[in-house]
């Protein structure tokens, strides 16, 4: 069943291969290795370890894998509250739509010296381009075989550089839109470099069955900080596969949070390797799941040099026949003394129906080191309802404020104040309308 | 006799010299106090004194009832009578308080070639020892210094002292985090173990515990150096007048 | 603290493994390696029933089509399943009735070991069977326990003389097809204990069996089979030790527990098998497999384990929580030094409504080892109210050695509370200091501080045992700081 999925593929690869871009140099030998490493392992499937609870291969075998069409006349963008979330911020603003970028859509308004955006095919002849889309992170590749396609695959992406020292003025909003069914193939890249600073948002939208494969590679330079912030709310129907795979070098800081209030089955891949000592991750989401969605957060955080922290925690609430997943693991390696990780995931199950599956691992090779990992998962506090009930809130209203204040603690980690209150909005909203 | 001799000592930590060259005499019997700004070199003094790793004595010599204290390991110089109250006495988990006082106090007599104590005997002791610090049954039943408030954990520092029954006490920071009651319990404790052949050194930053403790000698510590000795009346003085003139912040 | 005092004497008198002397026994082994004539032989050697064959047969059969498990966190070389002894027996003319009858250089075996099988010198109230290799040599205390209806006997007996319970019951919580080797197991299981206790009896004392492999290149596979009825109770403990041999011993143990309405039983082990030497060379390839059953509505069923031997440990005693209000627990330490692998957990399968379930796992890692905690926590849809708390602390000593914690978390009911908790740390240099000040030498300030992170676990092991495993702390750690 799986072979099916990924024959066609492959059959796909064979068919474009001469049109993608960076055919004339180093990026077609390289897709024809990653073609090669993909078709060896496959789609993911249950049996092996790091895809246990997501059936992907399963979930492709139904959707519409070919390429979605290439839409270059008029586009509706959505009018939703999570299409306008990040409006009111000053931001430079890329908008993607199936997968291709739209320069009419898009408006980055002049940038400071030092700073670069591309789209992809125009940086593929560059040396840092090669070095980002090359790099390894998962040891046993079961994780890493949907890079492998999407480096085979990759047809558009925005390519961030900012030099050393410089600071990117105003957040760089990349707005993926999925109009039509089908697949796009997008690899955005970050290279900033020493002291280098910047804020990227990201929402993606799919009205139909759509895959969105995406792959975000990240270098930091010495001291240099990202803010990432990412929004996800797509059809039911649709299928979304995205890994993140960030370096950092010493003292650099990342803080990623990603909010998931509509996805069809999606799977959100995290990868940090610290490079440098004195640097620091905070990965970070919340999510909240209805109907038959079911998301599988992966995040894997690597210290392999001494005196660095990570901090991940992940909050969601699952309500319908939702499907929630969360599989987290903290490397300590040999001489990575002083490390400081924490991963915590906590979870809502609202329905009868619905269900949480977590595996937060610990993987530790040195002694002077402070990790810890939590987990949890129940329904709302009857008391708490209770209480609140008892002071004159309705059920419903009661409800919603219980769960509001259980996701809070994950919104309060969005790196952007004006980001932040946003999402924190919107997420109200939504519940406000979500019969919970 | 003197109890302690401490000569020209200089002590680095990290490759920085804290210690520029103290010298110290304390008979039998006699209660010195230390006092000195914050980073004079007051704690490093007492951890140099009981051993602790990270302080390299570079130069000097510090005599322990005639021997040499800086030849002993850390245990060797416990059970040779020199006891150190910690500013910040450590939590040790799953140990009780009872369990750890007993395993101390039979490792010590038994390195002194003294029969150790059974339970009964012990229980026994620990109780007459226990009852005038206020250290209640449920204190020793929990695990050592964890949850305890700090008047507690101080408490129980002096009931590890009257256990032990050092030679040479070292009080470091004893007064710091304790109300004015709990200082008073405390320093009763410490008074009562007050003996001809027992010394203490107190150190502290304010005069406030010292008019509990009724110190014999007063040292004033300031960057590393000793820089003026003199009876109780100083550190009246110095309550006064700060350390300003010893070239520090008050702080 | 007495105990650890005495440890660290004995670290300090004893060799490296105080149990490692070897019994110069005469000895009736199986040909080398395995065949259906093996399984055959063992089978014609207890003098079994053809119902009983024909269940090994199919076991083994079973077994030839399996494949080892790779997913623990543990590497050895290939095991050659040919190049082992399946069967071993201490030559004795007839089995004996009594100790009197009993090789004395038998009983001065246990005696070496600490474990006393005159019944004078018993510790009062526990009754132990000591298995010597393949057969059991000794079981103390029947009659008394006959008085109360206890049955407890080596299991070649049970097949004899209980032949209805051990065919409803064997088998029944680990199926033969369960895994590669507990389906081993089940072809060529030569001994073990079997317990029964009828229905409201409170067994009067505790059971024991101890387990000594003392045969070279020779498996140890026994089968134990304890069945709670009704509203009966039980304390169980298990003893092992194996001489010191440079090649690997292969232990692959079944462990089956029944507990039917209302029954509670309590099983305890202090494992500590020959765990190679400062090499890594030899020691016991632990790969057991014990699971019980809360069959019943509010049956009980306890594992407390402390794991200080053996060269790889691949262990996960389990509940299967299937009774209404049933409730399972798991109480672990597991202590690696030198080139020790662990990968040990627990799974805590909540089927029944009201479960409740509690692990709490103490990982010790020092010198070169690897100490991994598995764990699954599963919750069933029909399964409501279902509370399980998790708590997996990891203390490491020295750098060279690895802790992992590997949980899994399945909820498919919304009205459970799962919490789970892990934590790593290390002995500070403060605490040590603290201790030292004290008086304290530094090896006995180790053993007091693990002892002190143990705590919540050692307090669940029953008296005798506790003072054993504290000791055993102590010896365990020997040499790993410094």
């Amino acid at each position: 069943m799986t072979e099916n999925a990924t024959r066609r593929f492959i059959e796909d690869y064979e068919a474009r291969r001469e049109v993608l871009p960076g055919v004339d140099g180093w990026l077609s030998r390289h897709r024809e290795g990653a073609i090669r490493d993909f078709a060896g392992v496959g789609l993911p499937h249950r049996r092996l370890e790091e895809w246990k609870y997501t059936d992907l291969g399963r979930v492709l075998e139904k959707a519409g894998i070919e390429p979605a069409p290439l839409l270059e006349g008029a586009v509706l963008l959505p009018e939703s509250r999570s299409a306008a979330v990040f409006e009111t911020i000053d931001r430079h603003v890329l908008v993607f739509v199936n997968g291709r970028y739209r320069a009419d859509l898009s408006k980055a308004a002049r940038l400071p010296k030092g700073v670069e955006i591309h789209s992809l095919g125009d940086v593929l002849h560059e040396q840092w381009a090669k070095d980002l889309v090359e790099r390894r992170f998962d040891e046993k590749r079961q994780a890493e075989s949907i890079v492998d396609l999407n480096t085979a695959l990759m047809s558009d992406g925005a390519c961030l550089r900012v030099r050393k020292g410089v600071k990117l003025d105003k957040p760089l909003h990349l707005f993926f839109f999925s109009a039509d069914a089908g697949a796009s193939h997008c690899r955005n890249l970050v290279l900033l470099e020493d002291e280098a600073e910047a804020t990227i948002l990201e929402t993606h939208l799919g009205e139909k069955a759509s895959l969105a494969d995406l792959v975000l590679d990240i270098s930091l330079g010495v001291g240099a900080r990202l803010n990432h912030i990412k929004l996800q709310d797509e059809a039911e129907s649709s299928v979304h596969i995205a890994t993140m795979r960030a370096r950092l070098a010493a003292q650099a800081r990342l803080s990623s949070f990603t909010l998931t209030l509509g996805c069809g089955t999606s799977r959100g891949q995290s990868f940090v390797l610290f490079a440098g000592e004195g640097a620091e991750a905070n990965i970070d989401g919340a999510y909240a799941l209805k109907g038959a969605q079911h998301l599988d957060q992966f995040c894997v955080i690597d210290h392999a040099v001494p005196s660095c922290n990570s901090h991940t925690l992940f909050k969601g609430v699952l309500d319908g026949e939702s499907e929630g997943v969360f599989q987290g693991k903290v490397i300590v390696r040999p001489h990575a003394q002083k490390t400081d990780g924490r991963q915590m995931t906590h979870a809502l199950l609202l329905s009868r129906d619905a269900s949480m599956n977590a595996k937060p691992e610990l993987e530790i090779y040195a002694d002077d080191v402070q990790c810890a990992h939590g987990s949890t998962v129940g329904e709302l506090s009857k008391d708490a309802l209770f209480y609140l009930q008892s002071r004159g809130i309705p059920e419903a209203e009661a409800r919603r404020l219980l769960v509001l204040a259980f996701l809070d603690e994950a919104l309060d980690l969005a790196p952007h104040d004006e980001a932040r209150e946003s999402l924190r909005r919107l997420v109200s909203d939504w519940f406000a309308e979500a019969d919970i | 006799m003197s109890m302690l001799e401490i000569k020209n000592l200089h002590v680095n930590v990290a490759g920085k010299e804290i210690l520029k060259g103290i010298d110290l005499s304390i008979a039998a019997g006699e209660v010195h106090a230390i006092m000195g700004p914050n980073g004079s070199g007051k704690s490093t003094l007492s951890y140099v004194l009981a051993g602790r790793g990270g302080y390299e004595v570079t130069e000097g010599s510090i005599r322990f009832k005639g021997k040499d204290l800086l030849e002993m390991s850390v245990d060797e110089r416990a059970a040779a009578g020199v006891f150190l109250a910690f500013q910040y006495p450590l939590e040790i988990p799953g140990v009780t308080t009872m369990t750890f006082l007993k395993t101390a106090l039979n490792a010590q007599r038994k390195a002194r070639g003294e029969e150790e104590l059974d339970a009964v005997r012990f229980l026994k002791l620990v109780r007459e020892k226990a009852k005038p610090l206020n250290v209640t049954d449920d204190m020793l039943k929990r695990a050592l210094n964890v949850g305890y408030s700090g008047g507690e954990k101080k408490r129980a520092e002096v009931l590890q002292m009257s256990l032990l029954e050092p030679s040479l006490a070292v009080l470091d920071e004893t007064d710091s985090g304790l109300d004015i009651d709990a200082l008073k319990t405390v320093a009763e404790g410490v008074n009562a173990l007050r003996s001809p052949e027992r010394s203490m050194i107190v150190i502290t930053h304010y005069q406030r515990l010292l008019d509990y403790i009724v110190p014999d000698v007063v040292h004033v510590l300031s960057q590393g150096r000793i820089v003026k000795t003199g009876g109780k009346e100083l550190a009246l003085e110095l309550e006064k007048s700060g350390y300003a003139e010893y070239g520090a912040d008050a702080a | 603290m007495a105990a650890v005092k005495e440890t660290v004497e004995t670290v300090r008198e004893a060799e490296k493994y105080k149990y490692g002397f070897f019994t110069d026994i005469e000895s009736e082994k199986a040909p080398l390696g395995l065949t259906e004539d093996t399984v055959r032989f063992i089978s014609a050697k207890k003098d079994e029933p053809e119902w009983l064959l024909q269940w090994r047969l199919d076991a083994f059969r079973r077994w030839l089509t399996m494949t080892e498990p790779t997913w623990a966190k543990v590497s050895y070389p290939p095991i050659d399943f040919q190049d082992a002894y399946y069967y071993a027996a201490p030559k004795q003319k007839v089995q004996p009735k009594s100790l009197d009858e009993v090789d004395p250089k038998l009983l001065e075996t246990y005696e070496k070991l600490g474990i006393p099988l005159t019944e004078q010198k018993m510790l009062a109230g526990v009754a132990v069977d000591a298995v010597f290799d393949s057969v059991s040599v000794v079981t103390t205390f029947k009659e008394k326990l006959a008085e109360a209806g206890v049955i407890f006997c080596p299991m070649s007996e049970a097949v004899k003389n209980h032949p209805e319970l051990v065919k409803k019951y064997l088998g029944s919580v680990v199926p033969t097809s369960d895994n590669f080797y507990a389906t081993l197991n089940s072809a060529v299981f030569s001994e073990g204990s079997f317990v029964y206790i009828p229905e409201s009896v409170r067994c009067p004392m505790e059971l024991s069996t101890y387990f000594r492999i003392n045969e070279k290149q020779t498996g140890q596979f026994e089968r134990t089979l304890i069945i709670a009825d009704k509203g009966s109770y039980v304390s169980y403990l298990e003893g092992c030790t194996a001489p010191q041999r440079d090649e690997n011993q292969l232990h692959a143990a079944v462990v089956e527990l029944v507990a039917l309405e209302d029954a509670e039983i309590k099983y305890s082990t202090v494992q500590n098998w020959f765990p190679g030497d400062e090499e890594g060379k030899g020691g016991v390839y632990n790969f057991v497999t014990k699971r019980g059953d809360c069959r019943g509505a509010n049956s009980k069923i306890s594992w407390t384990q402390v794991e200080t031997g053996s060269a790889i440990t691949w262990k996960y005693p389990s509940c299967i929580l299937r009774g209404d209000n049933s409730r399972g627990e798991f109480y672990s330490i597991a202590i690696s030094n030198g080139h020790q692998q662990v990968d040990s957990g627990t799974k805590m399968i909540h089927l029944g409504r009201n479960t409740t379930s509690r692990i709490i796992s103490k990982g010790i890692s020092a010198g070169k080892s690897s100490n991994t905690y598995r764990g699954l926590v599963s919750v069933h849809r029909k399964a409501e109210n279902v509370r399980n708390f998790t708590q997996c602390d990891s203390l490491l000593i020295g750098d060279k050695c690895s802790a992992h914690t590997v949980p899994y978390i399945e909820t498919k009911n919304p009205t459970a509370i799962l919490e789970h908790e892990a934590t790593t740390s290390k002995i500070s240099d403060d605490q040590l200091f603290y201790c030292m000040q004290r008086g304290i030498g530094e090896e006995e300030a180790v053993a007091l501080i693990v002892n002190g992170f143990c705590r919540d676990v050692l307090q669940q092991l029953p008296m005798e045992f506790a003072v054993e495993a504290q000791k055993l702390v102590g010896i365990s750690l020997e040499g790993s700081v410094g």
